[in-house]
C-alpha cells in the first residue's frame, strides 16, 4: 500500500507558499473583475509570512499546516483568512500523530477540512467559491479509491477534478460574497477562491504523489 | 487597420519635414500609422504632443499606436544581456528570500575590482534608504568600508551613525571606528563611536564595561538604529577574517568546529542561520545577532564566491531584508539553496523584454512602500488622533477611545477593512464608537483584534457590534464575539445593511452596509452613552439601520497601492449605479447624465422604500468616495433638498463631504436617515471625534 511519510513532508507547505506567492498578481487580477481585487495579495501576505516562520523548521507536514492555518486563521483576516485558516487546522488536526499517511488517512484529512469550512461559511457547490473546486476534488479522491485506484492514481483523480472545478466557475453566477452582487455580470470569469483552492490542492497533492514510497 | 489621417490639423508647427504633406502618411512608412509614430518617437526623439500635431491625431491615439507597436513586435526594446540577468537574479532572490529589496550588480565589469563595485552598489542602496532622522549602525569591513566611500548624500538632516561593535587593533584599514567614520561623513550625520573594544578579556569585563556610563550611552543610541548595513564574512580559509586581527584564532577553531558558517557583526552563525555558541560570546561587545534582527532595514552588501554558505546562512535566518551582492555570488546563492529555475529564466529571458511604458500606466499617490501603507497611515492616523484614541497593549490594529468605556455602559465595537479613512476609526471617542478594530486594505481585521477591542469597550454591561454586512466581516466577528463570551462578555451584532440596490427589498438582511453607517454608528454610540441596556443598545441600533437607504454611484474605479492601477475601467461615458465601497463593480452600468438626473434616479430608489409622509424628519449624508470633491457633492446636496422639499420631509440635520471612502473612487453615495423621536434625540447626542464632534443638542 503507498503512503508517504508525516515527518518528512513539511516542505509540501513551504511549496504550496511558494506558488501563492508566485500567483499573487494572477489571482488579484481574476479577482478585480468580480471583486475587489485583493485575493492575491493578501493570500501571498499569509502564505509568505506562515512560509517565513516555517523556514528552517524542519516541521512535519502537520506541524506545518497548523502553522499556515494559525497564520490565516489569526492573521490575515478578510474571507479567506477564516475559511482557508479553518480548512489548513482541521487538515493539521486530523494527521497529527499520523506517522504514514495512507490514502484513507488523506481522504479523513481532506473531509475534516470541508466540514470545517462548511462550519463557518454558508456556500453550497453552484455558488461560485472555492467549494466548487474542493468539493469535486474530495470527491473524486474518494471514488477513485473506492474503485480500487492505488494512492497514486488517486491523486492523479484529484487534481483533475479539482482544475475542473475551477474552471467551472467561469460558467456560474455568483452566489455568495462581494461577486454576488453582480448577478448575472458574474458569469465568464474564474472565481478567485475556486482558483486558488485549485492551486493548493494540485501542490498538497503532488507533494504527497513525490513522497508515495 | 483603417487609416484615420483626415483628421483637421488645429495648427501648430510640424517638425516632419519633405514634400510629402503633413496630413497623409509620408510614403516611406508605407500605409502604417504605427510605423509612423515609432519612427517619430524612437529615432526622431519627438514628444508624444509634437507626434500628434505631426500626425493630425490626438496624443491618445499616439499613445496607443506606441502601446500596440511594441504588442506587435514592430519595435523591440532589450536589455544589454549582462544587466538582465543581474536583474532576473535580484527579482529570483528577492522573491526566494522574500527581501524588501535587492540590488545585484552585474559581473561584466572586471576591470574594477569587486569590493569597488560592491561598495558603489551599496552606496547606492543605503542613499534609496537613508531618511532624515535615521538611525543607522554600521558594522566593520573592507566592503562596508567602500561604501562608506562611495556614498555621498548631502541633504539629510539630523541622522546619527553609530558603530555596530566595539574596536579593534588599527592594524588594518577597515576598523569599525574608520568604517562608520567614513559613511557618518559621507552623509554628513552625528557619528557615534563605541568606545571600547569589540572583544575583551572576560566576560566580567565585558559586564563591568557595560555598566560604564559612556558606554551605556553609545549602546542607547545603537538601540534606538533603525537601519543597519553590515557585511558577511565567511569562514573559509583564505578568508581575512583569519588575518584580521578581530578574533584571536584559538575560539575561531572552537567556532568552525561547532559549524560556523559565517559571522556578522563580530556574531557566528551556522548554515541555517542560527547563533553558534562558544568562548568569544560573553566577552564581545558589539550588537548581537537578536538586536540586529529586530531592526526594521537590514542591509547586507558581501559578494565573492566563497561568501555564497555564508551569505545563504544569513538569508536563512533572516537577518538580512535588503541584499547588496553581485550576479555570480547571487547565482551560487540561488543554486545552493536549491533553486533551479533560474538557468532557465536566464536564457529564455534573453529575448527582447518590455520595459516600462513611457506613457501613463499609473496611479500616481504619495507611498514610500506600498506593502507598508496600512501600517504607515496607522503611524500617522494614532499621532493624529491622539486627543481621541489610543492602541490597546500594543496591537495598532485594535484601537481605544480614550474617556469612552466605563463601568456600566454597553461597549460599542465597530470595524472593518482600511481603505474607507475617515470610516471606521473616525468615528471612535466619547460618545460614539469605544473602539476599533482594523484590518488591511478592503479586508476584515481577524478575530483577535476585534476580540480585544470587545474586552477593552466592556464595562460589565454588555458589549455591541456594528459592522458592515460582508462575508469576510461576519465570519471574523463571529470568531471574535465567541472568544469574547468565552471571557464572560454577552456580545450583540446589527449588521449595517443599508446599500437598498444591492439586494431587492425581499432579501434585505442580505444587503451590504456602506456609508449609511455613519448614521447607524451615531445612533448605537449616543444608545449605549446614554447608559441604555444592552437589548435597548441593540433595538434601536437595528432601528437605525432599517430606516438609513443609501444608493452610491461612480464614475471611476479605484485603486489600490500596491498595484496603483483602476481595478476596473468604467467608459469615458459610464457611470455604475449601486457601487459598493470596496472598487468591486456595481450593480449596473449606466450612461453618465446630469448630477440632478444622477439624484433624481438614486431619491427615486429612497423613495420607493422610505415611506415618508409629508412633515417627516430626515438626516442627509452626502459623502464623496474619495476623489469626488467638495464642490460636486454641495451640487449633489442642493438636488437632495429640493427633492426632500417637493415632498414636504424637513432636513433635521446633514452632512457633506468625506465620510466613507473608497481609496481615490470617484463617486459619491447619498444616505438618508428617516428620523423618529428617539432616532432624532440620538442623533444629536454630545460626541466626540476625530471626525464628528457634537457638543449642544440642538445643532449637530
Amino acid at each position: 500500500m503507498q503512503t508517504f511519510d508525516n515527518a518528512s513532508s513539511g516542505a509540501i507547505v513551504l511549496s504550496m507558499a511558494e506558488r501563492i506567492v508566485e500567483n499573487r498578481a494572477y489571482l488579484s487580477e481574476i479577482d478585480g473583475r468580480i471583486g475587489d481585487g485583493d485575493h492575491g495579495v493578501n493570500m501571498a501576505k499569509g502564505f509568505g509570512m506562515a512560509a517565513e516562520r516555517l523556514k528552517g523548521k524542519d516541521a512535519s507536514l502537520a506541524q506545518s499546516l497548523d502553522t499556515l492555518g494559525t497564520v490565516l486563521m489569526t492573521e490575515i483576516g478578510g474571507s479567506m483568512g477564516p475559511l482557508y485558516g479553518v480548512m489548513f487546522t482541521e487538515f493539521a488536526e486530523t494527521i497529527q500523530g499520523v506517522e504514514t499517511i495512507d490514502a484513507a488517512a488523506f481522504s479523513k484529512m481532506l473531509h475534516a477540512g470541508l466540514s470545517g469550512i462548511r462550519s463557518i461559511g454558508s456556500a453550497k457547490v453552484g455558488d461560485k467559491t472555492l467549494l466548487d473546486t474542493f468539493v469535486p476534488a474530495v470527491e473524486a479522491f474518494d471514488a477513485a479509491t473506492a474503485a480500487g485506484k492505488s494512492f497514486g492514481e488517486a491523486l492523479e483523480a484529484l487534481v483533475a477534478a479539482a482544475e475542473a472545478g475551477r474552471d467551472s466557475t467561469i460558467g456560474l453566477v455568483a452566489k455568495i460574497g462581494r461577486a454576488s452582487r453582480l448577478g448575472e455580470r458574474s458569469l465568464g470569469v474564474l472565481d478567485a477562491g475556486a482558483t486558488s483552492c485549485a492551486i493548493i490542492l494540485k501542490e498538497l497533492s503532488d507533494g504527497a504523489h513525490a513522497r508515495l514510497g | 487597420m483603417a487609416l484615420k489621417t483626415s483628421a483637421p490639423r488645429k495648427g501648430g508647427i510640424s517638425r516632419v519635414n519633405g514634400p510629402e504633406g503633413i496630413d497623409s502618411i509620408p510614403l516611406r512608412y508605407g500605409d502604417d500609422p504605427y510605423v509612423w509614430a515609432c519612427w517619430l518617437y524612437y529615432e526622431d526623439g519627438m514628444t508624444q504632443g509634437e507626434i500628434a500635431e505631426a500626425m493630425g491625431v490626438s496624443r491618445a491615439t499616439v499613445n496607443s499606436y506606441l502601446a500596440d507597436a511594441r504588442e506587435k513586435g514592430i519595435v523591440n526594446i532589450s536589455i544589454e544581456p549582462a544587466r538582465l540577468a543581474s536583474l532576473t537574479i535580484a527579482q529570483e532572490l528577492k522573491r526566494h528570500f522574500g527581501l524588501s529589496d535587492c540590488l545585484v550588480v552585474p559581473n561584466d565589469d572586471d576591470t574594477r575590482p569587486l569590493i569597488g563595485r560592491l561598495g558603489a552598489a551599496g552606496a547606492q542602496a543605503l542613499a534609496k534608504m537613508i531618511k532624515s532622522g535615521d538611525t543607522l549602525a554600521v558594522a566593520w569591513g573592507r566592503t562596508i568600508l567602500s561604501v562608506g566611500e562611495h556614498l555621498e548624500m548631502a541633504s539629510l538632516q539630523d541622522v546619527t551613525v553609530v558603530q555596530a561593535t566595539g574596536g579593534t587593533t588599527a592594524s588594518f584599514a577597515y576598523t569599525p571606528e574608520l568604517t562608520t567614520a567614513a559613511v557618518a561623513r559621507a552623509i554628513s550625520a552625528r557619528c557615534v563611536n563605541i568606545t571600547a573594544p569589540a572583544i575583551v578579556a572576560s566576560a566580567q569585563m565585558h559586564d563591568m564595561l557595560l555598566t560604564e556610563p559612556l558606554i551605556r550611552e553609545q549602546f542607547d543610541t545603537l538601540a534606538r538604529a533603525n537601519r543597519v548595513v553590515f557585511g558577511i564574512a565567511s569562514l573559509r580559509p583564505n578568508s581575512t577574517i583569519h588575518t584580521s586581527g578581530f578574533f584571536e584564532s584559538v575560539p575561531l577553531q572552537h567556532y568552525l568546529a561547532k559549524g560556523a558558517a559565517g559571522v556578522l557583526a563580530g556574531r557566528f552563525i551556522d548554515e541555517r542561520g542560527r547563533p553558534v555558541a562558544g568562548p568569544l560570546d560573553d566577552r564581545t561587545i558589539g550588537i548581537s545577532l537578536e538586536m540586529l534582527r529586530g531592526i526594521g532595514t537590514r542591509v547586507a552588501v558581501a559578494g565573492g564566491f566563497d561568501k555564497v554558505p555564508a551569505l545563504l546562512a544569513a538569508l536563512r535566518g533572516g537577518y538580512v531584508n535588503v541584499l547588496v551582492t553581485d550576479a555570480a555570488t547571487g547565482a551560487g546563492i540561488l543554486r545552493a539553496d536549491g533553486v533551479t529555475s533560474l538557468d532557465g529564466k536566464l536564457s529564455q529571458r534573453q529575448k527582447s523584454t518590455p520595459v516600462a511604458n513611457a506613457y501613463r500606466t499609473h496611479v500616481k499617490k504619495f507611498l514610500n512602500n506600498p506593502n507598508d501603507v496600512v501600517e504607515e497611515m496607522l503611524d500617522g492616523l494614532i499621532a493624529a488622533h491622539k486627543p481621541y484614541l489610543q492602541p490597546i497593549g500594543n496591537s495598532r490594529r485594535a484601537l481605544v477611545a480614550r474617556n469612552g468605556p466605563r463601568p456600566g455602559k454597553v461597549g460599542l465595537v465597530i470595524g472593518g477593512g482600511t481603505g474607507h479613512e475617515p470610516c471606521f476609526v473616525g468615528y471612535v471617542g466619547k460618545g460614539l464608537a469605544d473602539a476599533v478594530a482594523i484590518g488591511n486594505i478592503f479586508s476584515s481585521p481577524p478575530p483577535d483584534p476585534i476580540a480585544k477591542c470587545a474586552v477593552a469597550a466592556s464595562g460589565g454591561a454588555g458589549v455591541l457590534f456594528v459592522y458592515g454586512n460582508y462575508a469576510g466581516d461576519v465570519m471574523n466577528f463571529e470568531m471574535a464575539a465567541e472568544i469574547a463570551e468565552e471571557k464572560g462578555i454577552p456580545i450583540r451584532t446589527v449588521l449595517t445593511t443599508d446599500d437598498i440596490v444591492s439586494s431587492p427589498v425581499e432579501d434585505k438582511e442580505g444587503r451590504r452596509g456602506v456609508a449609511g453607517n455613519f448614521f447607524v454608528f451615531k445612533v448605537a454610540g449616543a444608545a449605549c452613552d446614554r447608559g441604555m441596556t444592552l437589548d435597548e443598545c441593540e433595538a434601536v441600533t437595528r432601528k437605525a439601520n432599517d430606516r438609513t437607504y443609501t444608493v452610491g454611484v461612480a464614475l471611476e474605479s479605484c485603486s489600490m497601492p500596491q498595484t496603483r492601477r483602476h481595478n476596473f475601467e468604467i467608459g469615458p461615458d459610464d457611470m455604475e449605479l449601486g457601487m459598493g465601497i470596496h472598487g468591486e463593480p456595481g450593480v449596473s452600468r449606466e450612461r453618465i447624465r446630469t448630477a440632478d438626473e444622477i439624484v433624481d434616479t438614486i431619491m427615486d430608489n429612497i423613495f420607493k422604500e422610505m415611506k415618508a409622509e409629508p412633515g417627516d424628519r430626515v438626516a442627509v449624508l452626502v459623502n464623496s468616495f474619495g476623489a469626488t470633491p467638495q464642490m460636486e457633492l454641495y451640487i449633489l446636496f442642493r438636488r437632495v433638498e429640493q427633492r426632500l422639499a417637493a415632498k414636504n420631509i424637513a432636513i433635521e440635520a446633514n452632512w457633506v463631504g468625506h465620510y466613507c471612502t473608497s481609496l481615490d473612487m470617484v463617486g459619491a453615495s447619498i444616505s438618508i436617515l428617516h428620523l423618529d423621536r428617539q432616532l432624532t434625540e440620538l442623533l444629536h447626542h454630545p460626541c466626540q471625534t476625530a471626525v464628528l464632534t457634537i457638543n449642544t443638542p440642538e445643532t449637530p
